[in-house]
């Protein structure tokens, strides 16, 4: 029995959002593209499962970069352009800050944002806002040098901002605003997107998350994130790329410094001359070449002179009554006793007590949520895998409850509500979860930390130099961009480009 | 603008570079393999195992329990007092597989002889695996099996410090594990089990739950059937029963044959027990699809064409009306994973490319957007016409 043609133009690796805008983007060039997925449904966590008769959402909490009908920010408009239609749903709010002194709620633009924040604290208006003027000036540079890379001295000219900003931390440039504690503090909850304390944070990094959330907020698929993973998976499929799903791929099979196909745990040898990897490339060069003597030493040395980022630990339950009933009055509620991201971010390499919750009530973002007379509430902290790569499989389960029940406790106290007592489903979704269904390096959800060492530009400036092996790309939050859902699909685009122009640059020679 | 000066400000990018560049510079060049999260992972969900029975008794005059160990002599993966192990039978050359909840404990399967085991009634001739099981399986076959599936088990953050059990024949299953487990001390909760069965002769793994004295575990038997010696609890698990043994804040667990399920909804409705405190084990596919309002009795006679398609290749088989696509599947030696059979977990996932199914409406866990873009749960998925479907490649 033959399941699989001869060839194909590209082999992409995880049928996740990365993944399938790889395959998106190359089937409406008219490239034969296969994707193979291990488990057996698209999406990796941007997911949904049903439990007690319920759907839940695994994963998402927020979408950037989506932008308003009309006038979608990038990966809105590149879904759009694929034909992936998804209902989206407008996130009410920013956020509900609840720090130490601050039961505050914002809401995006701009300016309603920076009068927010000088309604708490007065006198901070002009500052907030041309700090966030600031952040838009350097997004708009960062998209468009995404797309029309141009000369240094040219992009000192014409992107004055974002070339004088790159060398620092967010600490650093958020410095030279001279805004009162509590004023910064309101700017900070959004870290935990992207996972690195201040110190280290690029500030480039923070303009774009800033810009992009807080200029146009955030929306979520109705029918939860398989919604969205599931219609670019049937779009790819209507586009003729052929997706297999329970295909664990075992081997990346090269030869002379370049890849001619896969090798998968089924025993089936698919070749190509182009591999796209969502897998870690941590796992690429130790495990999965073939042979491991093609993988060159920079190529170890890039993956081990780099950090991983952050791992996911959340505790969903569907609860008995409804947000109304229950008090809970926002869709996001970052809690923390402290906004010393620097503080956050080393604590986060242990086990807990963690000491900054991210909320989620579905249902006041999407009231279709959970059947009536329910919601949903999620409690999310994003630990550094540190901590859980010392748990051993005996005491997962104790480790597990005790941080749960930890989080549960602190949240119930805020909310002033015993939500112990109103369980209808529980799940506790940890980094084990996460490696057990993606078969993400040690669960890592966020690929490597955005610190000052790994900075986007200098990630940009030697992205050539770090194709270690001809044809085989990677695209993933291991990648250029990042962690996240939106950064995912930047990612799945820029492997494709890749793919896109090395491929076309050999039609030409061939004719 | 400035940021510090315009030197310093104008070198930041390539000052980040070079930092990036040092850091890979200082690096180890040896392969750092260390996945130990996902060691973890895969210690408790290794996928499908390679199993060798070892032991076969009786667990009644109609039942016997299988005890399985792992072909490379290894510790089991861990698991929840409560959860299934999916088995892989072959059959005449054919593979079919069926659940069946653990009734060994979990720390036995940690033991230095580590074991599971399950317990199986022979059928009243609906159930060929059943009789298999009872009549064919011998010590020393080799059977593919997944542990730790299913979510019936004790969630402490969830469930009563107290739980009921409703238990009817075979329905004791996973509550002789959680018995076992917490005699062991490695379980922390209360059980009470009210233990539906026949009659006194028949009682399934009583020796086993006999030898079981704990204070955190008390178990009461209930005889359906007329014996005049009894001296236990008689009759039906009735609302009157539940609440006669019920202490304070309870949580109720079901599993048992499907009669008592619609039986014990009416009982526990009496009680006015919240919702969040009855759970319901998933019973396997249904007995009789057709007796399910919106099935169309035109067809239940019927044998389509299924045409399954895995990847480029297509196989076109028959399919019987009344049975899921999953058993037109087994019976044709066509591979497909299934786990629950019940429609919940979804592990058979599969997209119906043309034709029309009857999807049980009983445990439909399916996702809204799988619903809209015609995905089924094939083994609660009957066909009503011509069908094509896709399903992965196993």
């Amino acid at each position: 029995m033959k399941f699989y043609k001869d060839h194909y133009d590209v082999i992409v690796i995880g049928g996740a959002l990365s993944g399938l805008s790889s395959a998106l983007m190359l089937a409406k060039e008219g490239l034969d593209v296969l994707v193979l997925e291990r488990h057996n449904l698209p999406g990796g966590i941007a997911t949904s499962f049903v439990r007690g008769g319920i759907e839940i959402e695994a994963a998402l909490h927020e979408m950037m970069s989506i932008g308003p009908e009309g006038n979608r920010l990038k990966v809105g408009k590149f879904l759009e352009d694929m034909g992936v239609n998804i209902d989206w749903l407008k996130v009410p709010e920013a956020y509900h800050a609840s720090l130490p002194g601050l039961e505050v709620t914002l809401h995006p633009g701009l300016e309603t944002f920076a009068r927010e924040v000088d309604a708490e604290v007065p006198g901070t208006y002009d500052k907030v806002l041309r700090l966030l003027n600031l952040c838009h000036t350097v997004f708009d540079s960062v998209n468009e040098l995404s797309i029309h890379p141009m000369s240094k001295v040219k992009m000192l000219l014409k992107h004055e901002a974002f070339v004088k900003t790159a060398g620092y931390s967010t600490q650093e440039v958020i410095d030279t605003f001279d805004l009162p504690k509590k004023a910064q503090d309101l700017l900070a909850p959004y870290w935990i997107y992207v996972g690195s304390g201040f110190k280290d944070l690029p500030f480039t990094i923070f303009a774009v998350l800033m810009a992009d959330y807080i200029g146009y907020g955030s929306y979520i698929p109705h029918r939860f994130s398989h919604e969205m993973s599931l219609k670019m998976a049937e779009r790819a499929e209507a586009m003729g790329v052929q997706i297999e799903y329970r295909q664990h791929v075992d081997k990346i099979l090269v030869r002379d410094g370049k890849v001619y196909g896969v090798r998968t745990a089924r025993g089936d040898e698919i070749h190509s001359d182009y591999v796209i990897s969502a897998a870690y490339p941590n796992k690429v060069y130790t495990s999965m070449i073939e042979p491991l003597s093609e993988v060159p030493k920079a190529a170890l040395k890039m993956v081990n002179g780099r950090r991983l980022s952050l791992t996911a630990f959340s505790v969903i339950m569907i609860l008995d009554k409804t947000a109304e009933e229950l008090g809970i009055k926002d869709y996001s509620i970052f809690r923390g006793d402290t906004m010393d991201t620097d503080a956050l971010y080393n604590d986060l390499k242990g086990l807990g007590p963690y000491r900054y919750l991210t909320c989620i009530c579905h249902n006041l973002g999407n009231p279709d949520a959970t059947p009536e007379g329910t919601c949903s509430f999620s409690i999310t902290t994003l630990p550094r895998v540190d901590g859980w790569k010392t748990v051993k499989a005996e005491d997962y389960d104790r480790v597990k409850h005790e941080v749960a029940e930890q989080m549960i406790d602190e949240m119930s106290k805020y909310l002033n509500v015993d939500l112990k007592a109103h369980i209808l489903e529980i799940v506790i979704e940890t980094p084990m979860t996460v490696a057990r269904y993606t078969g993400m390096w040690n669960g890592c959800i966020y690929g490597y930390a955005h610190t000052m060492q790994d900075h986007i530009v200098a990630r940009l400036q030697t992205a050539e130099a770090e194709k270690f092996i001809r044809g085989l790309e990677f695209a993933g939050a291991h990648q250029i961009s990042g962690d996240g859902m939106g950064p995912a699909v930047t990612n799945g685009r820029k492997a494709a480009k890749n793919v896109l122009d090395d491929y076309r640059s050999k039609e030409a020679q061939a004719k | 603008m400035k940021v510090k000066g315009f030197l310093k400000d104008v070198g930041g990018a390539s000052r980040v570079t070079k930092a990036r560049l040092e850091a890979f510079e200082k690096a180890s060049d040896q392969p750092v393999v260390s996945d130990s999260i996902g060691d973890v992972a895969r210690e408790w969900h290794p996928g499908a195992l390679d199993l060798v029975v070892t032991q076969i008794v009786p667990a009644s005059k109609t039942a016997v329990t299988v005890r399985f160990r792992r072909e490379d002599g290894k510790k089991l993966p861990l698991f929840y007092a409560g959860q299934f192990l999916a088995l892989e039978f072959d059959v005449n050359g054919k593979t079919v597989s069926r659940p069946y909840s653990i009734s060994s404990a979990p720390f036995e399967a940690r033991g230095e002889e580590p074991f599971v085991e399950i317990t199986v009634r022979r059928s009243k001739g609906d159930g060929f695996i059943a009789d298999f099981v009872n009549t064919q399986l011998k010590v020393g076959d080799k059977i593919r099996g997944t542990m730790g599936c299913g979510q019936f088990y004790y969630e402490p953050l969830r469930d009563a410090k107290h739980v009921m059990a409703l238990a009817g024949g075979t329905g004791i299953t996973p509550f002789a594990s959680m018995a076992k487990e917490i005699a062991h001390g490695t379980l922390d909760m209360d059980l009470t089990i009210l233990f539906g069965s026949v009659s006194s002769d028949d009682i399934i793994l009583k020796d086993e739950l006999d030898k079981i004295h704990c204070d955190k575990v008390h178990i009461v038997h209930v005889l359906s059937g007329d014996e005049p010696d009894w001296t236990g609890e008689r009759g039906f698990l009735s609302a009157e029963l539940i609440r006669k043994y019920t202490k304070g804040d309870t949580s109720y667990f079901i599993c048992g044959p499907q009669a008592m399920y619609t039986y014990l909804r009416t009982e526990l409705e009496k009680l006015d027990i919240p919702k969040r405190r009855v759970r319901f084990e998933v019973f396997g596919s249904a007995k009789d699809i057709t007796v399910f309002p919106g099935y169309p009795a035109e067809v239940r006679d019927k044998t389509f064409t299924l045409t399954v398609v895995r990847g480029i290749h297509e196989d076109e088989i028959p399919a019987k009306a009344t049975e899921s696509l999953v058993t037109a599947l087994e019976r044709a030696g066509i591979r497909i994973e299934t786990s629950c059979r019940s429609g919940e977990c979804g592990l058979c996932r599969t997209k119906v490319l043309s034709g029309d199914v009857f999807v049980s409406p009983e445990g439909d866990g399916r996702r809204a957007a799988d619903k809209e873009f015609g995905y089924v749960h094939a083994c609660s998925a009957y066909p009503v016409s011509d069908v094509k479907i896709k399903i992965p490649i196993l």
